[in-house]
Formats: structure tokens, C-alpha cells, sequence
């Protein structure tokens, strides 16, 4: 074998760059690299029907998450509910319009936007299609997802709850709940795409 | 060393599609992405970017990153202030994840990312599969210092009651957020298998 042909099913560990051929990995398995312990690749089972399902799932509660009140804070028998889309609106108003865009971008746009590339992406694998878009899909997706903050704001909201809840009454709406879920969703969905994987199967069906 | 990395074999991985290709070719054959055997000049900007993190991190603490009106006086607090408040007001949990998500993580992957980039440059007695493993745990921690900037954006967003109770933004919590987003930017741009490369120069 000549030292430049390689086959599609090789792969070097992004932390030691380690090479390894990966067609023996069958569904239902992961690999993780000899040398450094690195998670190379997980193959699921029937993982492009979760990717779709989880997704969708996850797109739904975000919908729900965006239109009904986050919480609501009641002091000196007064009441103010927010959404979270009003949240965005309140911090710009208060003259950070710079902080008001990335709270926007880290919580709501990117993962929003990651959520329905990655459904997307996931309908175009289950189907088998041939088409064009489906490469610039992933490269988005997978350049978007490490910034979006979908857990880390779930934590922030907690502790937000914690540290108001001696001052007044407050109280969590159904966007609380939907959030949450989707949360859940988000990293069930993203955890069902796996790179290797995904890469090599768009490569088989290139048009 | 007898270790097979793409490397050794002309290979070079894509950073984006994990396609092994020829290091020869400039763009990889199946995403278009630049295709290099290595990051890029990665030392030097993880450096770059430390060092701007480092200049962010004083702004960030010495401004107050909350400010709360109540019955026309306002109260100014840092994220030290913050902690110490919360301690005050006897919510040791809370004041926990706020030390660690705004003190310790940002503080603690500033120091970690400065050591392993001076391992490069004067070589560690620590394996490069420890430091690999710490820059994984680097990397993994870095997005959850941004708790405290939503902590905050939470609370603007929900307290405010008519002039009686009003809290907002302080300029700290723009500072903050972009230390974050440098330092995450420094260790994506870090490249571990340097540790390696380098081991194995010490081995010849």
C-alpha cells in the first residue's frame, strides 16, 4: 500500500493525532483513542430517527419557551412577569444593547438556529437524499454548537431563583418548564449526531 | 516511537470534518475546509489571547457588574462583593456557584492554559496524556463562568418594580462576558497534540 491511499475509515484522534481505522466500529459502540482516552466517535442505533425526533421535540418547546411568561416577581403587592423574549428587550433597555445581543445569540439565536439546522441535516440523512446543502448544513452546525449556552443559562436561572426568592415572591411559568425540556432535547439531539459518522455518511451521498 | 499518528504518515486531519487527507493538499477534499497538519500558529495566539483575557479580567472585578436601586440610594456590586453579600445573607450554595463559575473557572483555566502553553516552550515532566487531559477538562469547564452574566441578565430583566426595586446592568458584565468568550476562543486555537510532537522529538 502506497503511503497516500487511504480509505474513508480512517481516523486521527483530534488530541494526539493518533491514526486509526475505524471500520470495524459498529452500531451501538464507541470508540475512545488508546493513547490519550479521547472519545473518538459513538455510533447509536437508529441515530438519525433520534437526531429528527429529539430535535423537532426540541424546536416545539422552544416556540413554547419564547411565547408564554419565564417568571414572575411579586414585592410590595406589585408584579412583573417577563418572557424571555422581553428579557432580551429589558436588558437593552437599560443601555447594555451590546450585552442584550450576545445574552440573545448565546441562549436564544444560536441554539434556535443549531435546532433546526440540525433537524434539517437529520431528515436529509434518514432520507437518503442527495443534495448540495446538506455539507454546508453540518459545517454550521458544528462551528455553531459551541456557542450555544442552552445549559449554562438553565443554571444561571437557577441560581437567579435562589438568590431573589428572600426578596419577594417569585414564581416560574410554563416557558420555565418549556425551556427546560428543551434543554433536554437540545443535548439529546446533538448527542445523537455524531461527527464521524455524520460526515461519512454525507460523503456517501454526495450528488 | 513506534506510535502511527497521521502525521508520521503525510496525513493531516480536518479540523472541522475529521477527513484524513494528504497534508500536501490545501483545502480538505470533503468539507473545503483549510486543511493543516496542526493548528495554525496556535501557540502564539493562545498566548495573544491569554494575555488579552488577562488585561479583561481587571475591568471585570474592579467594576461593578450589578447595580440595585432601592428606595432612590443604589447599591454598586462586584462579583467579589456579590459573593461576600451572599455569604452576608447566609446562601452559602448559591455563593459557592457563583465563586466558582466567576472566580475559580475563569481564574483556574487562565493559570492551566498559561502552564501548558510554557510546557511547549521549556518541556514538563508531566505526560502529555495528563496534559492532555487537563487541557480537555480546560476546555470543557470554560462556557460555564457565563452563569453570572445570565445571573445578572435574569434579574434586570425580572426585578423591576415601578422605582421602589430596580437592579441593572453594570459595565462589568460586558467585560466579563467578552473575557469569557476570549478565553474560549484561546482554547479552541490551543492545540494539544503539540504535547506529543514534542515528546516524540525528546525521544529521537
Amino acid at each position: 500500500m502506497s503511503m497516500h491511499t487511504h480509505s474513508d475509515d480512517q481516523m486521527a484522534c483530534p488530541s494526539c493525532d493518533h491514526l486509526y481505522d475505524m471500520s470495524g466500529l459498529e452500531q451501538g459502540q464507541q470508540a475512545r483513542c488508546g493513547t490519550c482516552n479521547h472519545l473518538l466517535a459513538t455510533y447509536r442505533e437508529h441515530a438519525y430517527a433520534h437526531v429528527v425526533a429529539f430535535s423537532i421535540s426540541a424546536l416545539i418547546f422552544f416556540v413554547l419557551a419564547c411565547c408564554f411568561p419565564f417568571m414572575s416577581f411579586k414585592s410590595s403587592g406589585m408584579e412583573s412577569v417577563m418572557t424571555l423574549p422581553q428579557a432580551i428587550t429589558q436588558i437593552k433597555g437599560e443601555g447594555m444593547w451590546d450585552l442584550a445581543i450576545l445574552v440573545a445569540c448565546f441562549i436564544l439565536i444560536i441554539p434556535a438556529l443549531v435546532m433546526a439546522l440540525t433537524a434539517a441535516l437529520g431528515i436529509s440523512l434518514l432520507a437518503g437524499w442527495r443534495n448540495h446543502w446538506a455539507k454546508d448544513v453540518a459545517k454550521l452546525i458544528f462551528h455553531l454548537q459551541v456557542w450555544s449556552m442552552v445549559e449554562v443559562f438553565f443554571i444561571g436561572v437557577l441560581v437567579s431563583l435562589f438568590k431573589i426568592a428572600d426578596m419577594a415572591t417569585v414564581g416560574v411559568g410554563i416557558a420555565f418548564w418549556s425551556y427546560a425540556a428543551f434543554a433536554i432535547f437540545f443535548t439529546l439531539a446533538l448527542s445523537n449526531l455524531d461527527t464521524f459518522q455524520t460526515w461519512k455518511n454525507l460523503e456517501e451521498l454526495e450528488p | 516511537m513506534s506510535r502511527v499518528t497521521a502525521a508520521s504518515k503525510g496525513l493531516a486531519s480536518c479540523h472541522l470534518c475529521q477527513k484524513v487527507a494528504s497534508v500536501e493538499l490545501d483545502k480538505c477534499p470533503r468539507c473545503g475546509t483549510a486543511l493543516h497538519s496542526r493548528k495554525s500558529n496556535s501557540l502564539n495566539r493562545t498566548l495573544a489571547l491569554l494575555c488579552t483575557a488577562t488585561i479583561l479580567y481587571i475591568p471585570a472585578n474592579i467594576w461593578p457588574i450589578m447595580i440595585t436601586d432601592q428606595f432612590g440610594s443604589s447599591i454598586e456590586s462586584t462579583i467579589l462583593g456579590g459573593v461576600v453579600l451572599l455569604i452576608q445573607m447566609d446562601s452559602i450554595p448559591v455563593a459557592v456557584i457563583i465563586f466558582i463559575a466567576s472566580v475559580m473557572v475563569p481564574v483556574g483555566k487562565l493559570l492551566s492554559l498559561f502552564y501548558l502553553c510554557w510546557t511547549l516552550k521549556s518541556g514538563s515532566s508531566v505526560s502529555p496524556r495528563q496534559r492532555t487531559i487537563a487541557y480537555r477538562i480546560t476546555e470543557l469547564i470554560g462556557k460555564w463562568s457565563m452563569i453570572d452574566v445570565f445571573v445578572v441578565s435574569i434579574l434586570v430583566a425580572l426585578v423591576h418594580i415601578g422605582k421602589i426595586l430596580v437592579i441593572r446592568p453594570g459595565i462589568a458584565s460586558i467585560t466579563f462576558a467578552a473575557l469569557v468568550i476570549v478565553t474560549m476562543i484561546a482554547s479552541k486555537g490551543f492545540d494539544p497534540r503539540l504535547f506529543w510532537d514534542k515528546e516524540a522529538e525528546n525521544h529521537e
